[in-house]
């Protein structure tokens, strides 16, 4: 029957064996007590039919063992109180009625127990799924709880929006944001809010891609109760369970005041760009005004002298044409430093050609010798003559030049030593090419080596430091590196390269 | 290497070449003899300051100053009428050269008629 060991014995009502067999003569004493009754009243004889009651009965409720234990004396009772004489057949007949019966009622009770079993097993079973039920249901209400205070509690603006454009949900920042109750926006069209063109125009092609399925993000700026504001907008499909989008879950970061920060900051780097280049166009000027007014003073007093050769008592036509050969020799460098400022401060096309770095450090140097003059700083270049061409913009490496020899020249502008600037070129690994430009000043800040290339760091009661930021940009622009190092004594040493393009043309 | 005034000539101090060496070219036409020194050390080192009538120096070169020389020379007490020519002068450094004893501060280019009457009346002093 595949119930386990003693349960098919004693299964049933749970009651004491004495209280069982108890029932099994009780029942049978009763039967008893009937039959004796119907017999005094001259009833029909009708002890068996109580006796199988009262069997069915001690069956029923006491179990298999006292139901069997009710038959045999049900079996004994008859025989011996009620019917002595009666022949042995129909005894025998009489206790095979009470046996098939005691059998049937063994198998019946024997179901009965099974079904009681399989009933108290089907409610343990439905009591556990119960309680598993409960505590999903307990965990779910708790995942919702906290779904709903991200939803509450999140600091950027939460929203869905219904595929008819209206407000499913807002949060508190939106409410916030529009100066309205949460309550009061649910259901509203969100051209309500935003407006009708600007929802057409500018959220409803974003909202009709994330409807299609789509996760969209954009920025963009919006009038709301607090005022122009800059947001950050996230949209996100929301789907059914059919997989079909019901929604856009709309997650907005007001970023205003990072994008003013960082607007304005990018301005305040342009003007620092461009006042430090003012600065060094206007310490540059000075230097190349002395540079011109050399030759120009000179080819003056040559012209002058000129003319008083030929204008004297005794004219001299000899020193005459000296002294004109002088001012065309004069004029000539005045022209050629010009022309050399031209090129330099030529402006529009960065285009990059094959240049001969010598020469071009050649040219800086030209145009600073007398801005290094003027500090007694003696200049000592190094070049190597076999160096191959670069490809460079010749005017944004003369910039870096300039800049690393004009903060070589303030650095050594105080010093009482020696002061000297030595500059070098030189071919290095990888198909680079290397200048150095090394000073006797007063060297690297300690321990700030490597901030030196920082914008806005300087150590110049005037900079702005935006020089060696901007150097290092146009030199890593042409594939180079710049770095500083310090200078033996003293000093400091500054280095950058170039790559030497695979195919140079001698 | 006479004392004699007559033999006294101008020295010229420039780190130009060619700014010096038109100067000399000016002051011959107008019949003066110049000496012109590349710097104011080499100056100082030819032991010619003495022979010196007048002095026209440039202010800003290598090594010392136009203003450095004039204070060098008045304090070894060998005041030579100076004639300063920049193309950096501004007031200040105009103020302090005068103060110095200078004759005249010339900013470059300079008109040739007013350098040789200043050099001409510093050599009348």
């Amino acid at each position: 029957m595949g119930f386990p060991g003693k349960i098919k014995w004693t299964a049933g009502p749970a009651w004491s064996l004495a209280l069982r067999y108890g029932l099994a003569l009780v029942s049978v004493a009763a039967a008893l007590g009937l039959a004796r009754a119907f017999a005094y009243f001259h009833l029909p004889q009708t002890f068996a039919a109580f006796a199988l009651s009262a069997i069915a009965l001690t069956f029923w409720y006491a179990g298999i063992a006292p139901g069997i234990f009710a038959a045999v004396l049900s079996s004994i009772v008859r025989d011996y109180l009620f019917e002595p004489n009666t022949s042995t057949e129909s005894r025998l007949l009489f206790d095979l009625v009470f046996l098939v019966f005691a059998l049937l009622m063994t198998r019946v009770a024997r179901v009965r127990n099974q079904l009681e079993l399989r009933v108290a097993e089907r409610t343990a079973e439905l009591t556990r799924s119960n309680d598993t039920l409960k505590s999903e249901i307990a965990e779910r209400t708790q995942a919702e709880y906290l779904t709903g205070q991200v939803f509450e509690s999140s600091p950027d603006t939460v929203i869905i929006i219904g595929t008819e454009y209206r407000y499913k949900r807002v949060n508190p920042v939106f409410a916030r944001n529009w100066g309205r109750p949460a309550g009061s926006m649910v259901g509203m069209h969100v051209a309500e809010l935003a407006g009708v063109e600007f929802f057409e125009q500018r959220l409803r092609p974003f909202l009709d891609r994330c409807f299609a399925g789509e996760s969209v993000r954009f920025e963009d700026w919006f009038d709301n109760a607090l005022g122009h504001r800059f947001l950050a907008v996230s949209y996100s499909p929301l789907r059914s369970g059919s997989q079909q989008v019901v929604a856009a879950l709309a997650i907005a970061r007001d970023l205003t005041e990072y994008t003013l920060a960082s607007e304005a900051l990018r301005h305040a780097q342009s003007d620092l760009a461009h006042a430090s280049r003012m600065t060094t166009m206007g310490e540059l000027t000075a230097s190349l005004a002395h540079e011109v007014n050399q030759p120009i003073t000179a080819a003056i007093t040559g012209a002058s002298t000129c003319v008083r050769w030929l204008t004297r008592d005794d004219p001299d036509l000899g020193e005459a044409r000296e002294a004109a050969l002088g001012v065309v020799r004069n004029a000539k460098r005045a022209a050629d430093i010009v022309n050399r400022i031209r090129s330099i401060a030529k402006k529009g096309e960065s285009k990059r050609q094959l240049a001969d770095i010598n020469e071009l450090t050649r040219e800086t140097i030209a145009l600073l010798r007398n801005e290094a003059n003027r500090y007694s700083i003696s200049i000592r270049t190094d070049l190597d003559a076999d160096l191959p061409k670069v490809m460079a913009d010749s005017v944004q490496v003369q910039q870096v030049m300039m800049n690393l020899i004009m903060n070589s020249i303030d650095a050594m502008k105080n010093v009482d030593w020696t002061r000297e600037l030595s500059i070098r070129s030189q071919s290095a690994e990888d198909r680079q090419l290397m200048i150095s430009v090394s000073d006797t000043g007063v060297g690297l800040p300690p321990q700030q080596a490597n901030q030196i290339f920082d914008a806005f760091f300087t150590t110049k009661t005037h900079g702005i430091g935006m020089g060696l930021r901007i150097s290092r940009s146009i030199v890593e622009s042409h594939g180079g590196r710049l770095w500083a190092a310090d200078n033996s004594p003293r000093g400091a040493s500054f280095f950058f390269t170039l790559p030497i393009p695979v195919e140079t043309p001698e | 290497m006479s004392s004699h005034r007559d033999t006294k000539f101008v020295a010229i101090v420039d780190d130009d070449d060619s700014v010096r060496f038109t100067l000399q070219g000016l002051l011959r036409v107008a019949g003066f003899s110049s000496r012109a020194f590349a710097s104011a050390e080499a100056f100082l080192g030819s032991g010619d300051q003495r022979e010196t009538a007048c002095l026209i120096t440039d202010i800003r070169m290598p090594g010392m100053s136009g203003l450095e020389l004039q204070a060098r020379l008045n304090a070894e007490h060998c005041r030579i009428p100076t004639i300063f020519i920049t193309a950096h002068g501004d007031e200040e450094m105009r103020f302090r050269a005068l103060r110095a004893g200078a004759v005249e501060f010339l900013p470059k280019p300079f008109d040739d008629e007013v350098l040789i009457e200043s050099v001409r009346a510093a050599l009348d002093r």
